[in-house]
């Protein structure tokens, strides 16, 4: 709470001239040497299969008297069925509101008693039960995390609250400029593939799920052979094993649906713009498909990325903040998973500056493919990257995470410890080659949330002509076109609830 | 430069015995993990530059947190907003660094720097790979002792600051809370604004007040340096004198004139609407209360812990869960230098009435003071502090933030172990005691802040009766 309103520099990078300075015998010098480097091993931790195919990571951390408990299940939104949105956000949130065996009120009790904290939830795609325990509850903790992964009770009167809890969460986030910019680019760019849909759901989605569609989503996709459990901290390595098969050694194995098959659409340029009278900025989202976590070319498009808008580059930063003083942050990131993925720059900038903004993420993004990066900035890029290597290795958890999202994604997990040498091994033509044949700067997805009034008429200008303009109540993120079918029925407009 | 030992014994301790009738005993909490304690050394350089040095081998790198005793309390009117507006421009370049290259300096190593303002304090904090120790300090003494300030670059950051105000406030929903909290709680001291600050003054501050406010506050004396990470202390020390001995000092006293907010007197109730990203309507209650390492301080803590940590919290259980008043409901304690405001918060769910909201929320902070709290409340929430205690100090950055909260807030390092057994301590009475004390109804401010009439997508308004 002591920094409650703490404010937060992001981390941008640029040059500008020298002055004078204040204290007149003050050295001028260069920065100093390095002491001797010190080395940075990555870890050891274990990895076990019990026979229904879980698999176990056990990282052992004695620094402090705790442990950490991490159920993935390979399932997220992105295995919602047809017309379902929200089945896998609503189920991982029902999973600490009661088991066949504890109510929900007691698995509350239970967890706060002891001083734990416990999360579930649902990703893209992966849904999640974590449980965090001093070593001496650490029994209690996985006996929890079993009960709650595999004996939901979906009860109804905790739908229906959760259900409120979502559809109330909705109607905050749908004045929100970046959840709404975030959910009409994934539409945009994903089309119907299940990576573009809402993961909370629509109004309409949410209030058709039932009761059967929680329960067919669990006893579809929550299955051993279909999930990774971490083990870390203040534990001998044995025990947590031990633990592991007594706890879930009798969970059977079930025979998994086939992974979504929609196809992505080819990238077109379309811009756009979701009316909020009254916002003082644009928040802008620029970007398209990008590339499946597991893809050999992931590690150089990231570096390429990183150079237009990460740490250790960063030209939108340089160019929208240092230079032109038009934001507070400007960044672009890869959001890679496992069957797809797309990147984004975006900014958020006054409304008045919303076209020259844009105008000049556009262009930072087509000179990324247009100009080789310069040896100069791409070794930036990479010091940063393998330089921070030994900042990545500090907690177990975060030790922890990078095993887990290995598995996840089917990733080589001998690659981890060689991060810095695999960055390193980047080269200017790699750049170049990857930026080329996945960088389509004539077909990007262009979305603007803010006061269209304030900004439409200067698009053409910067080379937009063709932008739709959407209000809030004409929205319909059910829909590919985004808009609703006919007045009246649209997804913003749902029947009564009982509170 | 003085080395100190830590002392087992606090100040503020006796002071809490004295007052309290606490009493003191080794006493040992069977039902809580107890943390491990932090290892520390304590210097001050001739400059009267605080150095912290505390060495942790588990991982190859090194954390440098400079924390300077200045942040937006002790803007003077007409100011608000300038704390921060000025850490911005400590990126603006030094003697030896070129303007914005500080941040690219250390990236390029693999390293992470950020900064932040405080009512209370303005933080500057590099992470980095151990062996770029001497160039994080080399940065930091340089900005420290010879800041470069120019109107081009000042306008240009005024123009950053603008817009983050903009993004992280103006256009997100219930941004504006804390800064319409605090403008109605407060009448006088200046913590009736925000870090943040107005953009009328930000339009109005000017160059010379950079200049007067870096000499004034960004002297040795006024900040405090604290190293976590894999070093050896003995060379870590000559690294720090090696660049910060040459900082000099400061030629004036650095003003503590902070202005006093008188009590309160009578419950306010106030009720206000909000035209922009107000989607639903919300309730605060507040109360003043007091500051970070009074007595007082750990019951309204361990009060927070009961009303709020967790869904079987008692805010939690009644409004959201049980009764379904709210869509999120949380309070605690703004504890810190200053004495502050301990308030809960109901984000209204559809269909229900703000008032049922305050009334439930008057009756959570009513029954603290009526009943004493269960045996069992009282052990869930010691076991909660045992576990921020222990997870509160898994980094090097969380270590340098408990040591440098306990010396420069507290202006005694040995409390970043030590409140660890007044936590323990604490009883049932003194929550009842702290509750009678400040959960007053003359102390009390009732705020409700609604969406505009016109607001709102049906969609989600079962009661449509708002």
């Amino acid at each position: 709470m002591r920094r409650l309103t703490a404010i937060v520099v992001l981390a941008l990078a640029g040059v500008a001239p020298s002055a004078a300075p204040q204290t007149s015998d003050w050295p001028q010098e260069s920065p100093p040497a390095p002491l001797p480097a010190r080395e940075a091993t990555f870890p050891s931790y274990e990895i076990r299969t019990l026979a229904n195919g879980l698999q176990v990571v056990v990282v052992v951390h004695d620094e402090q008297p705790a442990v950490n408990l991490r159920l993935m299940i390979g399932a997220g939104a992105a295995a919602d069925p047809d017309g379902k949105g929200g089945v896998a956000a609503l189920a991982g949130q029902l999973l600490d509101q009661g088991t066949t065996s504890r109510t929900a009120s007691e698995i509350a009790e239970t967890i706060d008693t002891i001083g734990g904290l416990l999360s579930v939830g649902a990703g893209t795609d992966l849904s999640f039960v974590n449980v965090l325990v001093m070593t001496d509850s650490f029994e209690l903790g996985i006996d929890l995390v079993a009960d709650i992964a595999r004996h939901p009770s979906f009860a109804s009167v905790e739908i229906e609250r959760q259900r409120q809890q979502v559809l109330s969460g909705l109607q905050v986030s749908y004045e929100d400029p970046a959840y709404l910019a975030g959910v009409v680019f994934g539409r945009m760019v994903y089309g119907d593939h299940p990576y573009g849909m809402p993961h909370n759901g629509t109004p309409t989605s949410v209030l058709g799920i039932t009761q059967d569609d929680l329960r067919a989503f669990h006893q579809t996709y929550y299955a051993p052979n279909n999930a990774q459990l971490g083990i870390v901290g203040d534990i001998d390595a044995e025990a947590a094993f031990e633990a592991a098969e007594r706890l879930f050694g009798d969970w059977e194995r079930k025979t998994l649906p086939p992974p979504p098959s929609a196809e992505l659409p080819e990238p077109t340029s379309r811009v756009v713009v979701i009316d909020k009278p009254g916002s003082v900025q644009t928040a802008i989202r620029v970007g398209q498909v990008g590339l499946p976590r597991a893809s050999p070319d992931f590690l150089a498009f990231d570096v390429a990325i990183k150079i237009l808008g990460g740490e250790g580059g960063n030209r939108l930063g340089s160019v929208l903040r240092t230079e032109r003083s038009l934001t507070y942050a400007a960044s672009a990131d890869m959001a890679s998973r496992r069957f797809a993925g797309d990147f984004m720059a975006k900014t958020d900038t006054r409304s008045d500056a919303t076209a020259e903004a844009l105008r000049l993420t556009v262009e930072e993004v087509a000179r990324l493919r247009r100009e080789r990066v310069s040896r100069f900035e791409l070794q930036n890029a990479q010091a940063y990257l393998a330089g921070s290597f030994p900042l990545t290795l500090e907690t177990p958890n975060a030790i922890a995470s990078q095993v887990l999202e290995s598995l996840l994604y089917g990733l080589d997990l001998a690659d981890l410890p060689k991060y810095p040498e695999r960055i390193n091994a980047v080269t200017v033509d790699d750049i170049q080659r990857v930026t080329s044949r996945y960088l389509q700067p004539q077909r990007l997805s262009i979305v603007l949330v803010g006061e269209a009034a304030a900004f439409v008429d200067d698009l053409p200008g910067v080379g937009f002509d063709n932008v739709e303009v959407l209000s809030l109540d004409e929205l319909d993120l059910s829909s590919a076109d985004l808009r609703r079918s006919s007045a009246g029925s649209g997804v913003l407009r749902a029947p009564r609830l009982a509170p | 430069m003085m080395p100190v030992v830590p002392s087992s014994r606090l100040r503020w301790l006796a002071l809490a015995a004295a007052v309290v009738g606490v009493v003191l005993t080794t006493a040992t909490v069977e039902t809580a993990v107890r943390p491990h304690r932090l290892v520390y050394q304590l210097h001050t350089l001739d400059n009267g530059l605080t150095v912290i040095l505390s060495e942790d081998h588990s991982t190859p790198i090194v954390h440098l947190q400079l924390v300077y005793r200045v942040g937006s309390k002790n803007e003077r009117a007409g100011r608000t907003g300038f704390a921060h507006l000025f850490e911005h421009m400590m990126f603006k370049g030094s003697r030896n660094v070129s303007s914005d290259s500080h941040l690219t300096l250390i990236s390029r190593v693999g390293g992470d720097g950020n900064a932040f303002t405080t009512e209370d304090e303005t933080v500057f904090l590099e992470t980095v790979p151990a062996q770029y120790l001497p160039l994080v300090l080399w940065l930091e003494a340089d900005r420290m002792a010879t800041l470069r300030i120019d109107e081009t670059t000042f306008e240009a950051e005024r123009q950053v600051v603008k817009e983050e105000r903009r993004w992280r406030y103006e256009d997100s929903p219930f941004g504006l809370l804390s800064e319409i909290l605090y403008d109605k709680a407060y009448a006088v001291h200046p913590y009736k604004h925000t870090p943040i600050g107005s953009m009328e003054d930000l339009e109005a501050a000017s160059v010379e007040d950079v200049q007067g406010f870096f000499d004034t506050y960004y002297v040795p004396e006024n900040a405090t340096l604290v190293l976590v990470g894999d070093f050896e202390s003995a060379e870590a020390l000559a690294l720090v004198k090696k660049y910060f001995d040459r900082v000099p000092k400061a030629q004036h006293p650095v003003p503590r004139d902070i202005r006093r907010e008188p009590p309160q007197t009578g419950e306010r109730k106030i009720t206000i609407t909000e035209d922009q990203n107000w989607p639903l309507p919300t309730v605060i209650v507040a109360h003043h209360i007091t500051y970070d390492g009074h007595p007082d301080a750990y019951p309204l803590h361990i009060a927070a812990k009961l009303l709020s940590d967790g869904q079987s919290s008692r805010i939690y259980r009644r409004l959201v869960y049980d009764d379904q008043l709210a869509v999120s409901a949380f309070g605690a304690g703004n504890i810190i230098e200053d004495p502050n405001l301990f308030y809960a918060v109901s984000i209204v769910q559809p269909g229900r009435r703000p008032e049922e909201s305050a009334a439930a929320l008057i009756g959570e902070f009513d029954r603290l003071k009526t009943e004493l709290i269960s045996d069992k409340e009282l052990e869930r929430a010691k076991n909660q502090f045992a576990r921020d205690y222990v997870f509160g100090r898994a980094t090097v950055e969380q270590k340098a933030n408990l040591l440098s909260h306990a010396a420069v807030i507290h202006d005694d390092i040995t409390t970043a172990d030590a409140e660890f057994d007044i936590f323990m301590n604490i009883t049932k009475e003194d929550v009842r005691r702290v509750a009678r004390t400040y959960f007053t109804e003359e102390n009390r401010m009732v705020l409700t802040i609604l969406p505009p009439a016109s607001a709102g997508r049906s969609f989600l308004r079962p009661g449509g009766d708002q």
